[in-house]
């Protein structure tokens, strides 16, 4: 047991952040660019959460899409889904939301560093790990080979389509991506998420593995990773929970004995795969 | 630890004092049960109540408990804290609140439970009558009774008097306590000792045995059987002194612009509750009822033991007098699996 709480600070009360950039990418998701308002630097690890709030509405968690190598402001992606979502959604550059957090823990950066890495996303399953994405690529040169595996829904589901650009070209990548029904203009691969391992003949079994995606999605890929002799430790899932508070008290996201605002939003396999509830 | 002696003629006495100087909140009748509400006069001081509907934590976390105000960009935090004292608590709840203390303090601090908490003397008493679904004399032994400031144990025309704390201490003017022998403390240790073993309800194994076996029924049909009639209507969880789940909702005043936040009492047994927003809708990751009834089963005996050193689970009988399927009882769930 230890403690290491602090007795002042109100863990319920937020900070204000004003939105510098509100771009909406697809029907469905805004993209914000955020920086607080106390002019303070944001100071987070890839893969951690934030409560993002409007007053009136509520809160809710988002991963955070930028790496703490961009300094200055933060990113958020907001789906449309509920009441809170769509309050935020409907904000505009210059307006402001609050902000708790960071909140829980990240990927665990140093144990990637110096070794081969896969991500595999699907769908918004892409926001969160774009932290980690992005850290890669800004300090490309503390990792080995990199692979990034993509699935949407459709080509107009398609998310950060800078990004893709960007990645799809990009020899510090090897980008893969896939879409589950096409539209007229796509010319890439067809199929669900899984089929890109087709065109991965080996994976060093010391690669690590991020997986982040819908809850369907995480039995195949990890079926797949099998194959390829990948330590289920070497594992780290990202996992969407209905957080209510965020700091381990509501009990709202709790599986097991383990809190996912506390001890993860990111997990490592097998410390989870027999939790039932998790995945 | 001091102790002294109060005869009954001078409770009320100590009583009314209390009442001059702070709320006192205490277990009064209501119909044919007990509730914690504040005292007005000694006359409705019920030492001899078996168990109260809710458990005291409600004066630490109200039922709706306002957490911020909102106007136009601005927010304050809601923090007004009252002296009062908290008379009359039985052993299990004061058990129970030690738990519900260590929880809002690990990892993070809760200032809204913790400023109500400190501002609060507690005064436990001895159970004299049991509630007939009691069994806290054979569950969660490996926690103390503690964090009270004074206790009461009746004896011979009297009460034994056990002064814990800094908060005790400075209510020993308001009454008059005198001496006590060796054998009115001997006495007041027997009769709680009797309490616990006269309990109607009884567990047969330790906690730690408890907690490994139960796990191993994880898979198990046992919670399907179980819970086919539960309404999934949450009293278990509501009258439960350890259970401590919340819901957070904002409350316009006028406009979306003013107002409050709040946070509420929420249930695990309800369907609501482990609803999950993710891509295109929601997704309940304990959809079934019996997955749910067995996560608050196993909360009880397992998931947070590690965390409060015992099982989040006193023994009050609280939730399986209240359920009307009769099926929240868990010393029948805990034995019926321990016999297997
Ligand atoms: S076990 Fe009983 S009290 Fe609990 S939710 Fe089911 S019916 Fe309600
Ligand atoms: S689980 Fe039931 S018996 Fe145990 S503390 Fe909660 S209400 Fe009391
Ligand atoms: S979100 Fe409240 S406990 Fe995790």
């Amino acid at each position: 047991m230890s403690c290491s709480s602090n007795h002042d600070k109100n863990i319920f009360l937020p900070k204000n952040a004003i939105i510098r950039k509100a771009s909406q990418m697809t029907a469905f998701e805004t993209h914000f660019t955020l920086k607080m308002e106390d002019e303070s630097e944001f100071i987070y690890e890839p893969g951690q959460i934030v409560e993002a709030g409007l007053f009136g509405y509520g809160e809710i968690p988002l991963g955070l899409s930028s790496s703490p190598t961009q300094q200055g402001s933060f990113e958020l992606v907001v789906r449309e889904v509920g009441k809170v979502s769509k309050a935020l959604c409907a904000l505009k550059a210059g307006d402001t939301m609050t902000i708790r957090g960071p909140l829980g823990k990240g990927f665990p950066v140093s144990e990637f560093v110096g070794q081969d890495v896969l991500i595999v996303a699907g769908g918004i399953g892409l926001c969160p790990t774009r932290s980690m994405i992005r850290y890669i690529m800004d300090r490309r040169d503390e990792f080995k080979d990199f692979k990034l595996l993509f699935g949407a829904r459709s080509p107009d589901e398609l998310l950060f389509e800078d990004d893709l650009a960007y990645w799809r070209c990009s020899s510090d990548v090897n980008y893969l991506e896939t879409v589950d029904k096409p539209n007229d203009r796509w010319k890439g691969n067809i199929g669900v998420i899984t089929t890109l391992f087709e065109g991965i003949d080996h994976l060093d079994p010391a690669t690590r593995v991020i997986i982040c995606g819908p809850p369907i999605m995480y039995k195949f890929v990890i079926a797949q990773l099998a194959k390829y002799n990948i330590s289920e430790h070497h594992i780290f899932v990202d996992l969407e929970r209905r957080m209510k508070c965020g700091v381990g008290k509501c009990g709202h996201c709790q599986i097991n004995d383990k809190y996912v605002c506390m001890d993860g939003p990111v997990f490592r396999y097998s410390d989870i795969k027999d939790l039932e509830e998790a995945i | 630890m001091k102790t002294f002696f109060l005869s009954d003629g001078d409770l009320d006495e100590f009583v009314t004092n209390l009442i001059a100087k702070s709320p006192v909140f205490a277990p009064v009748a209501k119909k044919t049960r007990f509730v914690f509400n504040q005292l007005e006069s000694v006359e409705d001081l019920r030492l001899d109540y078996d168990t109260t509907i809710l458990p005291p934590k409600k004066l630490f976390v109200p039922t709706k408990q306002d957490l911020v105000t909102f106007e136009h960009g601005k927010y304050e935090e809601c923090l007004a804290p009252g002296k009062k004292i908290l008379f009359g608590v039985h052993p299990y709840d004061i058990k129970a609140i030690s738990m519900m203390d260590w929880i809002h303090e690990e990892s993070n601090f809760d200032i809204y439970y913790h400023s109500n908490r400190k501002a609060t003397t507690i005064i436990g008493s001895n159970v004299q009558n049991h509630y007939k679904k009691a069994f806290f004399g054979s569950v969660c032994k490996e926690l103390k009774v503690m964090g009270h400031d004074m206790f009461l144990t009746k004896i011979a025309d009297g009460y034994l008097v056990e002064v814990l704390t800094k908060k005790g201490d400075d209510l020993l003017p308001d009454g008059n306590f005198t001496d006590v022998s060796k054998e009115q403390i001997k006495n007041a240790a027997d009769v709680n000792t009797k309490a616990d073993e006269n309990c109607p309800s009884k567990l047969k194994n330790t906690s730690l045995e408890i907690k490994h076996k139960i796990r191993m029924y994880y898979d198990s049909d046992v919670w399907k059987k179980k819970s086919e009639n539960c309404f999934s209507c949450g009293s278990c969880n509501i009258v439960c002194p350890t259970c401590y789940c919340f819901d957070i909702q904002d409350e316009w005043a006028l406009e979306p612009t003013s107002g409050k936040r709040y946070r509420r009492w929420d249930a695990c047994l309800t369907c609501e509750f482990s609803e999950v927003s993710v891509q295109g809708g929601s997704e309940n990751f304990r959809e079934e009822r019996a997955e749910r009834f067995r996560h608050r089963i196993m909360r009880k005996t397992s998931f947070l033991n590690d965390k409060l050193g015992g099982p989040a689970c006193v023994g009050c009988g609280r939730c399986s007098g209240t359920c009307t399927a009769d099926i929240a009882d868990p010393v029948s769930i805990i034995n019926e699996i321990m016999e297997k």
